[in-house]
């Protein structure tokens, strides 16, 4: 394997640990008020591939992060997992950002690195709204692979392999360029005790909002409330009164009209 | 006292509950019912520098304060007590007289492939006739030329069969008393004369190995005497302070795990139309133990600061391995009857953790053992 040396940037995101999300019984509501943070699942796989990519083909791993001041707390972890070095873009106001927003304030702070790949997981663990990757990769003017299962690397060229809906698609694409990618694409490694160490060895740049320039929300948050399931049991026999009873049921949920 | 966790502590615990979760839970049942010693899950810790935590980096160590390792212990405990016990063995046991009392060229050559785990550590200091009464061991070495000639029979050597290094205590001088006459000796597995004896088929603990070791006409080179002859009671009650803080740990560690089976058991499970921990008999089971494990553990950190400062740690570590193992296995008791029949059951977790939770009371010092050195150090 011929070492070309890739800067890569992995993003990752700091969320609410999901095994610690409560739901009031009587609202609905979420109750996050004891909730621990962790790296987004999807971003340990982001972070991990660009770390196994840097290993493989040579080159440095970026971790990139934007959150509210508490998130600092993430970067010793991500660190421990591979990247020399980590981008902390900090600011009290970023703690609910939509994913424009988001974006939009990576685009401006990662716009003067040098890079040839971004990493970001498909989606976030917290919103899942797959949108930050390829919003980014139109920001910085680059292309970019959704759903990516495995990335190969030849000369300047990107060879993506896609799961879609009607199997797995093979592009290629020129560097720089930007991959969301999928859990299958790897196994994220556990850090080892003298990672963790050596993690706090490491540099961080930190940029906060002022040096940025201010971002909108596009979106109204009114209210966020868990999913119910509701199941019902009932038995039917085949005869013909049971049938047109199974019929009725189906209608009066709304399966079928 | 603040034993508040610092970031770099928090995020080691977490990095092992992210091993655990990998490489021990899939694995935990099946190495306990099977006697399975986990080599992958060691090989795995090895890899990743668990091995050697506790000391320096100039020895392949990760130089950790022993609060920290303590953490470790207890967390990968949780998931597996034998798993943690085959660890705290070779580091507190069979490392650390050696770091403790080696010269400079033992630990080059003995404590870095131990810290680098490409060896395992035991400690054989129990005899058939020599428990908790020490001093009454018949082991015995004899100078000969450049060599010690070792004869006698140790039991329950915990790591036995899988050790490739030996702290092995006998008497050197018979006139004295045994806190005079017994010296520590460092044996690795390939001397002549050194055989590992009957493997043990226990009731917990079960991936970890122990077994006699047997020691006919056993030849290792006069250097490998550890400390000075005569330094070997000394040795081994040292030793054993430090080990007591890693039983304690292990103690903890299962009680966690007892108490967070039994909280999702008690959520889950619905009788008479509702969950059973709506029940104030549950309730008060679940209170009792959260409170002593923070008990429990308080005391344990407690002992591991005080030998992280260099202060007086004895009685405090014996009050931790006392308090912790006597709670563990009260409250993994516990745990079986709040999960009731299930909980009698094989493949259950805490049918492992009851059976598990009552070495601790026993190894490295019982509880009366360790009343007799709390009382001793009150009394004197």
């Amino acid at each position: 394997m011929f070492k070309i040396s890739l800067n890569i940037i992995a993003c990752f995101k700091w969320v609410v640990d999901h095994e610690d999300i409560k739901v009031n019984p009587e609202t609905n509501e979420l109750v996050l008020d004891r909730a621990g943070y962790r790296i987004s699942d999807y971003d340990r796989f982001a972070i991990e591939e660009a770390v196994a990519l840097s290993e493989q083909y040579g080159g440095s791993t970026t971790a990139v992060t934007v959150g509210f001041p508490a998130a600092k707390k993430s970067l010793k972890d991500a660190l421990a997992r591979g990247p020399e070095k980590a981008i902390f873009i900090n600011d009290p106001a970023f703690a609910n950002l939509e994913p424009s927003q988001t974006a939009a304030i990576l685009a401006q702070s990662i716009n003067n690195q040098e890079f040839d790949l971004i990493i970001c997981g498909e989606g976030s663990g917290d919103l899942y709204a797959q949108q930050v990757g390829p919003r980014l990769a139109e920001h910085l003017n680059i292309p970019c692979a959704s759903f990516v299962r495995k990335i190969t690397i030849e000369g300047r060229e990107l060879i993506a392999e896609r799961r879609v809906d009607e199997g797995i698609e093979i592009i290629s694409m020129p560097l720089p360029a930007l991959v969301t990618v999928l859990p299958e694409i790897n196994s994220p490694r556990v850090p080892g005790l003298k990672d963790t160490l050596a993690a706090s060895k490491k540099p961080v740049v930190e940029i906060t909002g002022s040096d940025l320039e201010e971002t909108v929300p596009c979106l109204e948050t009114v209210e966020i409330k868990a999913t119910t399931m509701e199941r019902n049991c009932e038995k039917f026999d085949a005869n013909e009164d049971d049938l047109k009873r199974f019929v009725e049921v189906l209608l009066r949920a709304g399966v079928i009209d | 006292m603040d034993f508040k966790l610092t970031e770099e502590q928090e995020l080691i615990r977490a990095n092992m509950r992210e091993f655990c979760e990998k490489y021990v839970d899939p694995v935990a049942v099946e190495i306990d019912e099977n006697s399975r010693y986990p080599a992958e899950i060691i090989a795995k810790l090895a890899e990743m520098d668990w091995m050697g935590m506790p000391y320096p980096q100039e020895y392949g160590g990760a130089g950790l304060n022993y609060l920290t390792y303590t953490m470790v212990i207890e967390e990968l405990s949780r998931s597996c007590a034998a798993t943690g016990f085959t660890l705290s063995c070779h580091i507190g046991l069979a490392s650390g007289p050696i770091y403790n009392f080696g010269n400079e060229e033992q630990k080059q050559k003995y404590l870095t492939p131990l810290c680098q785990g490409e060896h395992i550590g035991a400690f054989a200091l129990t005899e058939p006739g020599a428990g908790t009464d020490v001093g009454a061991g018949s082991t015995t070495a004899v100078l000969d030329g450049d060599e010690y000639i070792l004869n006698g029979t140790k039991t329950f050597t915990s790591n036995g069969p899988v050790a490739d290094t030996f702290v092995v205590f006998a008497i050197t001088d018979k006139t004295q008393s045994a806190a005079r006459g017994m010296s520590a000796f460092i044996v690795p597995k390939d001397a002549p004369g050194f055989k590992v004896g009957e493997h043990f088929y226990k009731m917990g603990i079960r991936a970890s190995q122990t077994s006699e070791i047997i020691l006919n006409d056993c030849r290792i080179p006069k250097e490998n005497l550890l400390g000075k002859e005569g330094q070997g009671f000394r040795i081994a009650m040292q030793t054993l302070d430090n080990g007591r803080i890693g039983v304690a740990a292990q103690a903890i560690g299962i009680a966690q795990a007892a108490l967070d089976e039994s909280i999702s058991y008690s959520k889950e499970r619905i009788q008479f139309g509702k969950p059973i921990s709506k029940n104030q008999a549950i309730q008060w089971m679940l209170a009792d133990m959260a409170t002593d494990i923070a008990a429990a553990r308080f005391l344990t950190y407690n002992a591991a600061y005080l030998k992280d400062q260099g202060l007086p740690y004895t009685k405090d570590a014996s009050m931790a391995k006392l308090f912790a193992a006597e709670m563990a296995s009260r409250h993994a008791s516990k745990a079986v009857q709040i999960h009731g029949g299930y909980g009698y059951i094989k493949g259950f977790k805490v049918e492992r953790l009851m059976r598990d939770a009552k070495i601790t009371e026993i190894y490295e010092g019982t509880s009366e053992a360790q009343r007799m050195v709390i009382a001793a150090n009150l009394l004197r």
